[in-house]
């Protein structure tokens, strides 16, 4: 697994989804808040880390729901105006949840859903990266999911590249020790 | 310990803390949070063999029954799992930060990042470092932790930037005073810009 260290790999698996535990399972009560023993009771309904829905569900022991990020109300949003959904408190880790969870639920249409909010948010994300006037605007990020930051700083940081290859300039990037004041390069 | 906050959500908050530091940069090693997860793992263990017990004395197969008992069972190892692997991505992620650390600041860490690391840490950037300088040994002391930037000029103008003193600069003593300027060589200058202590004076 090549991602076993991967941080966003594991911080997109502790997104927690919906399950109705299919078998009981006993000494686990803690999973579930209403439970008066310390034990699930089949039929219960639970909200799981995706990390653990998926292994049971693998085992037939939940049958997992598709979370609300997915749902009706959101496609309906992104039909509208992709760009300005706040994706970011749906659920910061949109694209990596939806990939893992397309396979292990009853709905085929989540694949098509991906691919057509993210080529929408695409285009915006990709023209105010490049026209930003300064290194950090939050405004347009905090409606972006994880992914659409990276590519976001991404393309900040090569448009700095590129500023400083034209000013010309130290080419020396210090290294940002605490308690040392921070040089600017550019 | 709390017990709402079991399966996975401690390990979760170590690996956030990772997520949410600066790239590159090292917060101080939580040995809190690092002890709690390791006690939650013994926890998840001890409630797998209490249910594994429960199920030998009610003359089950253990490896192939599948009731409520078994299904517990598994959700204790998965969370066990779980945490292992928050651990693991831990003390990876920091060792990354500490091995290109080694590059930039030689031997000797500063010492605001040295109070930051655990004593297994210190161990290990002091190791890295030795086998760095034993390599480098072997070719004739080639040092290879400089020219990171492929130089364009062997010599560079830099400003002093901190009181550094008088330092012996290639084979005469110089007096690296706060704010004078010198002509260095680039090999010699380029510790102290990667440290902050110099800058590049261009133009």
């Amino acid at each position: 697994m090549g991602n076993y260290y991967d941080i966003d790999d594991i911080l997109s698996e502790e997104e927690h989804v919906l399950v109705v535990f299919q078998k009981a399972a006993t000494g686990v009560g803690l999973l579930d808040p209403s439970s008066e023993t310390n034990k699930v009771e089949q039929g219960a309904k639970v909200e799981l880390p995706f990390w653990l829905a998926q292994e049971l569900h693998a085992r037939h022991a939940v049958a997992m729901s598709i979370p609300p990020c997915f749902h009706q109300m959101t496609r309906k949003e992104v039909q509208a105006d992709a760009a300005s959904v706040d994706l970011q408190s749906r659920c910061a880790y949109f694209y990596e949840l939806g990939c893992k969870i397309a396979p292990l639920v009853a709905d085929r249409t989540i694949g098509s859903f991906l691919l057509y909010t993210f080529s929408h948010r695409y285009k915006a994300v990709h023209s105010k990266a490049h026209t930003a006037a300064f290194a950090t605007t939050t405004k347009p990020l905090c409606l972006l999911t994880k992914e659409e930051t990276r590519l976001y700083e991404a393309a900040q940081s090569s448009m700095t590249a590129f500023r400083k290859w034209r000013m010309g300039g130290s080419r020396f990037s210090t290294v940002f020790l605490p308690g040392r004041k921070r040089k600017s390069v550019d | 310990m709390e017990q709402a906050e079991m399966y996975g959500r401690r390990g979760c908050q170590l690996v956030k803390e990772l997520a949410s530091a600066e790239p590159g940069q090292l917060t101080r090693f939580n040995d809190d949070l690092f002890n709690q997860v390791i006690k939650e793992c013994n926890v998840h263990y001890s409630q797998f063999y209490e249910l594994t017990r429960k199920m030998q004395e009610e003359g089950l197969d253990v490896q192939f029954t599948r009731n409520a008992d078994h299904f517990g069972m598994l959700i204790h190892h998965l969370s066990l799992l779980r945490n292992k692997r928050c651990l693991m991505a831990y003390m990876y992620k920091r060792a990354d930060i500490l091995r290109s650390l080694s590059w930039k600041v030689g031997r000797v860490l500063p010492p605001e990042i040295e109070g930051k690391l655990s004593d297994i840490e210190k161990h290990y950037f002091k190791n890295h470092a030795s086998a760095l300088q034993c390599y480098m040994r072997e070719m004739d002391c080639l040092d290879l932790t400089v020219d990171m930037v492929p130089p364009k000029d062997p010599y560079i103008k830099v400003r002093v930037l901190e009181d550094i003193g008088v330092t012996a600069i290639g084979d005469k003593d110089t007096n690296l005073a706060c704010h004078s300027i010198h002509f260095l060589k680039c090999t010699e200058a380029e510790p102290y810009i990667m440290q902050g202590m110099m800058e590049e004076l261009v133009g």
